[in-house]
């Protein structure tokens, strides 16, 4: 992966090939401008590779048009960002509802109601995200993600932004939420003991994987 | 359910409403012109295409210029029988004389004559409409006033506009004579149904009964006059089928026969050619307010960009975040309309203040829905148009930007290659994109449809068009001109001077659709200026120092010694000119009859369907050049009257060569006039050449003396004298001879300069609007960099800059935004004036420093003014306050 900046260009990472499996938690983990969030971007189809390729389900994202890719992300891919990234003009209810609108769905309300109340926030429904403490915004910012079931779970240092008792909650959120829908997470952080309990680790330094602990993989099932 | 990309949209257009006020304004004022001159539009076609029954004054009128004959008298008394309703108006121009010119209160005692406008009506009058009179009582109550009330008997009743009262210093109960006639003023006349517009008019309107106008003896042979009847048929005649038989049996009678419903067609057009221009002054203004809307939406956008990347993250695809936005500026472009309408209604009501004196006075001025209507769709199919273009940036926008500042692609094109490649790139990119591609045309094509749709008419449309795209083109050629200009200037060192500079070439600042904007309205405020001057200059200033100072008409052939007589003794030394006339009307050319139908309406139409005046004369007379065929030559004959003449059977007659080029004539045609019912034949023996701007009595066909002998001739006098003797020369003349109508060429030409100015008053208000436009734009502009201008400002601040120099960093930077637009304003409205000026108006274009001057410090003040208006309150933030939020 490069990128441009003027007339030179940076090799973010390079080099980097591995392959997750169904229902695996995967941390993703590294010092700063390593260059975990792009890979994780990478991952969402957010950005392109310049070499190489990334598989999900059997689709080789990097072919994808801008459309498709689009199209693509709003079935598969539940994205949670550090800074939250709730639209601000939109209630807590709203900001949940608009990827199964994105989809053409219109009765997406009582979803997005449930799944506010399963994190917690059935009191909150109407309030906008000014209205909400960080914690409740990445709350809601969770609901949105697993709104559209997706098979593959992104979260960019999902805790980097609150304190550590609310990021505790939200670990565990994001946890049960998981194991619910059954889907695959992918995460980035920093944080050591939060990436203790993911299945694998894999460390980047210099845009480039180092190791992956712990080195043993249980888990059997079909390539994700 | 209402889904969440509407509740998103609406949403946030309520929590920023603010900073699209200027988007709605820059919509409303362009909506709010079309819509006034829109209503202005449909009040004329319902004057001029509806009712007009009340404007004509009857179904069916039959108007004459000369005495009716016994032929046509037997026509008209026939018609009662098939209960056919008749009313009689005569017009005539004549003086009118202060009966007591003792009056001692009078500011200007000297003044006691006028030339009026004298009306004469029946009983019958009006048949349609209603007559308006201050005291409103009966007409015929008016008319005929007690003759206790009068000092000298018999008298009559005189109702007259207000003006006239003005004038000679009257009020209703003063006394008046005209030709022998006396008169009692019994009323002030406030409307009179059958006026279309007071437009060129030679004085007041008088009116007067028919009787009176009798016992004034005005109507002498050859005289002046109108003579109208009017009909109401009833409902069980057929128009059509009157009018044929009516022009059947009157048209070897001099009658005009015109029906309600063909009423008007000059006033018409002229309404019309008005509402066009005024129209696509107006569009223009929607036009510019788009420059607003696309820096607009193009700022909000900018400020959007996480949100758009957040959603595009979630899996929504441009093409649905475009149409989120779409949906957005629309519902702004509405917002916008529905205030433009409520602008468009207020302008409406404020137009007939504007053009006062060019309208008619009963035009109802009531708003309908169509124009409306018209102004929301124009408003949001502007707004769409204009924000398609900023919209399509969304597409570049990489959902990468949720986690990372990306590199603007553009900006690293612009540091690495030439000016000349990046452009080339840049085009290569947009012919590569299909959907630029598709947007730029169906912009293109939509803003010429709706020009097209706004001039209603296909190639005016086109024509419209192509003229704003070249001058856009130019404008934005100009203005890349100054900044590059601007580029190369060393930097310089004081910081805040560098500061104001450098924003100025900061990209995204704007600055280059500001110029646009304000440049535009300079543009046409400039080319408005130059023109109106050239055309007053034209009528004011550039009267010969030899132009006569009077008008003398309806000399009678036995009043031309006395005429010359009292103006020798009581003026020696005076110059004066003395020419028979005789008024006729052209049947046919070289045998071939006219038929007047045939002409009417077409360009130049008017040369077949005129009267003529025709006059005599020995020699060439002065400023008239001959340019075809010879002169009679009467030197070798001692009275020489019928000599030539005898070589052929007509006599000839020498015609101005642009009518001779209109009616098809070349020497030796003949030309077969009407002389009040007798027919005159005439050969063609010279084309002259004339100067019409002489002010000296020039005509169309001049014939070889004698050719109208016996026939009802009268003289028209000129005269000149100085300004102090022309009171005393009028009153000497009407004294002498009341009959003769005295007209003063300054009161003539002071009728035409207000008319015009009437004119360009509506006109430039409306490039006024444009202006403000414009500034609304600038604002707009300056206002969506406000955040980071507040920042900047905070900063330099805190650095310790004081209030004083930030003022003067400001400055500087309108002051170059004015200047800039000023220049280049000003440089395509002198290239488009001069091109008005030359192609339509046959003038020359001088240059005018001081028009120049001014409006480049007009527009510089006036971007000074709107950028501080813009920032005044950023200046006033406590930099702390600021810098916290960050």
């Amino acid at each position: 992966m490069q990128l441009r900046a003027g007339s030179q260009s940076v090799k973010i990472l390079q080099d980097i090939s591995f392959e997750v499996f169904t229902n695996q938690t995967v941390a993703i983990v590294g010092p700063s401008g390593s260059g975990k969030s792009t890979l994780l971007g990478l991952l969402a189809g957010l950005d392109r590779p310049t070499q190489g390729s990334i598989h999900i389900h059997q689709t080789d994202i990097t072919t994808l048009s801008e459309t498709e890719m689009a199209h693509f992300r709003r079935k598969h891919i539940g994205y949670v960002f550090q800074a939250f990234h709730l639209i601000p003009t939109l209630t807590a209810l709203e900001n949940v509802a608009l990827p199964l609108e994105l989809q053409g769905v219109t009765t997406g309300t009582l979803r997005a109601q449930t799944l506010l109340q399963s994190v917690g926030l059935e009191h909150r429904l109407h309030h906008y995200p000014v209205q909400l403490s960080g914690g409740e915004q990445q709350r809601v910012a969770l609901a949105r993600a697993f709104i559209v079931r997706p098979p593959l779970l992104l979260a960019d240092e999902p805790t980097g932004n609150l304190d550590s008792s609310t990021g505790a909650m939200v670990i565990d959120l994001l946890w049960e939420l998981h194991q619910q829908h059954g889907s695959t997470l992918v995460f980035v952080t920093h944080d050591m003991s939060l990436a203790a309990r993911a299945q694998r680790i894999l460390t980047l330094r210099d845009g480039a994987m180092v190791n992956e602990l712990p080195p043993q993989l249980l888990s059997s099932g079909s390539e994700a | 359910m209402i889904p969440v990309s509407v509740k998103l949209a609406w949403r946030e257009i309520h929590s920023a409403w603010s900073r699209f006020l200027f988007l709605f304004l820059c919509i409303a004022l362009g909506v709010g012109a079309i819509v006034a001159v829109d209503l202005f539009a449909v009040n004329v076609a319902q004057v001029i295409l509806g009712d007009t029954r009340a404007l004509l004054g009857g179904d069916i009128e039959l108007k004459w210029r000369r005495a009716i004959s016994n032929k046509g008298h037997d026509v008209l008394a026939s018609l009662p029988d098939r209960h056919i309703v008749l009313s009689h108006v005569t017009e005539i121009a004549a003086m009118a004389t202060v009966n007591n010119p003792n009056n001692s209160q009078a500011p200007h005692p000297k003044i006691t004559s006028q030339l009026v406008e004298l009306k004469a009506i029946d009983s019958a009058y009006p048949l349609y409409g209603r007559l308006v009179a201050e005291p409103d009582l009966p007409a015929a109550q008016l008319l005929n006033p007690l003759q206790s009330n009068c000092s000298r008997s018999p008298c009559f009743g005189a109702l007259v506009q207000e003006s006239l009262l003005i004038r000679l210093n009257l009020t209703v109960g003063s006394e008046l004579q005209i030709g022998q006639g006396n008169f009692l003023i019994t009323a002030i006349l406030r409307k009179e149904p059958d006026k279309i517009a007071n437009g060129f008019r030679l004085g007041p309107r008088v009116m007067i009964s028919q009787d009176a106008l009798k016992a004034t003896a005005l109507i002498q042979t050859g005289s002046r006059i109108q003579e109208r009847y009017r009909l109401s048929i009833p409902n069980s005649t057929s128009l059509e089928p009157l009018m044929g038989e009516l022009r059947g049996r009157l048209s070897q009678e001099g009658a005009r026969v015109t029906s309600f419903r063909d009423a008007q067609p000059r006033l018409r057009r002229f309404l019309d050619q008005l509402n066009l221009y005024l129209g696509l002054i107006g569009f223009t203004i929607l036009l510019v307010g788009g420059i607003g809307v696309a820096c607009t939406i193009q700022g909000f956008l900018t400020q959007k960009i996480p949100i758009i990347a957040t959603l595009k993250t979630l899996g929504a695809d441009s093409s649905q975040i475009i149409r989120l936005y779409l949906t957005q500026s629309l519902i702004l472009g509405g917002i916008g309309s529905f205030f433009g309408v409520i602008v468009g209604v207020v302008l409406h009501q404020g137009l007939p203040l504007l053009l006062q004196g060019i309208i008619p006075e009963t035009m109802p001025m009531n708003p309908t829905v169509a124009p409306i209507l018209r102004g929301m769709v124009l408003g949001i199919l502007a707004t769409l148009a204009f924000s398609l273009w900023p919209l399509l940036a969304i597409r570049n926008v990489s959902p990468a930007l949720v986690y990372r500042q990306s590199v603007n692609q553009s900006q690293t094109m612009a540091n690495t290659q030439s000016r000349l490649k990046r452009w080339r790139t840049i085009l290569q990119h947009w012919w590569n994109d299909r959907a630029q591609v598709v947007v730029s045309i169906s912009i293109m094509v939509g803003v010429t449809g709706l020009a097209m749709w706004q001039a209603h008419s296909l190639t005016l449309g086109l024509f419209f068009s192509g003229a704003c795209a070249v001058a856009i083109l130019l404008l934005i050629g100009g203005t890349e001109v100054l900044y590059s200009i601007l580029r190369h200037v060393p930097i310089p060192q004081r910081y805040l001077l560098r500061h104001a500079v450098r924003n100025l070439q900061r990209p995204g600042n704007f600055t280059k659709a500001m110029t646009l904007a304000i440049g535009i309205g300079v543009m046409l405020m400039t080319t408005l200026t130059i023109v109106q001057r050239s055309l007053l200059d034209l009528i004011g200033n550039q009267i010969p120092s030899q132009a006569p100072s009077f008008f003398f008409i309806d000399i009678q052939p036995d009043q031309s010694p006395q005429f010359m007589d009292v103006l020798q003794q009581q003026f020696p030394g005076s110059p004066y000119k003395l020419v028979p006339v005789v008024r006729s009307r052209l049947t046919a050319i070289n045998g071939q009859p006219i038929n007047p139908e045939e002409h009417k309406g077409k360009r130049n139409g008017w040369y077949f369907t005129r009267e003529y005046v025709l006059t005599t004369s020995r020699s060439l007379p002065e400023d008239n050049v001959l340019t075809e065929g010879q002169w009679w030559d009467y030197t070798q004959e001692s009275d020489a009257d019928g000599a030539t003449r005898a070589s052929s059977n007509f006599p000839m007659v020498s015609v101005e060569e642009d009518a001779a080029k209109n009616l098809g004539l070349t020497l030796g045609s003949t030309l077969t006039l009407d002389i009040q019912g007798v027919p005159l034949v005439a050969k063609v023996s010279s084309l002259r050449q004339v100067d019409w701007g002489s002010f000296s009595i020039n005509f169309f066909m001049i014939l070889q003396p004698g050719s109208f002998d016996g026939a009802p001739f009268t003289y028209i006098a000129t005269t000149r004298v100085p300004t102090t003797l022309e009171v005393p020369l009028q009153q000497a003349i009407v004294a002498a001879m009341p009959n003769v109508t005295a007209i003063k060429v300054g009161d003539v030409l002071e009728s035409i300069g207000r008319i015009f100015h009437q004119l360009a008053l509506g006109i430039q208000a409306l490039a006024l609007l444009c202006l403000v436009t414009g500034a609304v734009v600038m604002i707009a502009a300056i206002s969506i960099n406000r955040y980071r201008r507040l920042h900047e400002l905070a900063i330099v601040k805190a650095l310790g800059a004081s209030r004083r120099l930030l003022v003067f960093s400001l400055g500087v930077e309108f002051g170059v935004i004015g200047a800039f637009a000023g220049l280049v304003g000003l440089g395509l409205g002198c290239l488009l004036s001069w091109s008005l000026l030359y192609f339509f108006f046959d003038l020359t274009w001088t240059f005018d420093l001081f028009i120049l001057s001014t409006g480049l410090l007009l527009t510089i003040l006036l971007c000074l003014a709107t950028g501080f208006l813009g920032t005044y309150r950023l200046l006033g933030f406590p930099p702390l306050s600021v810098l916290r939020q960050e």
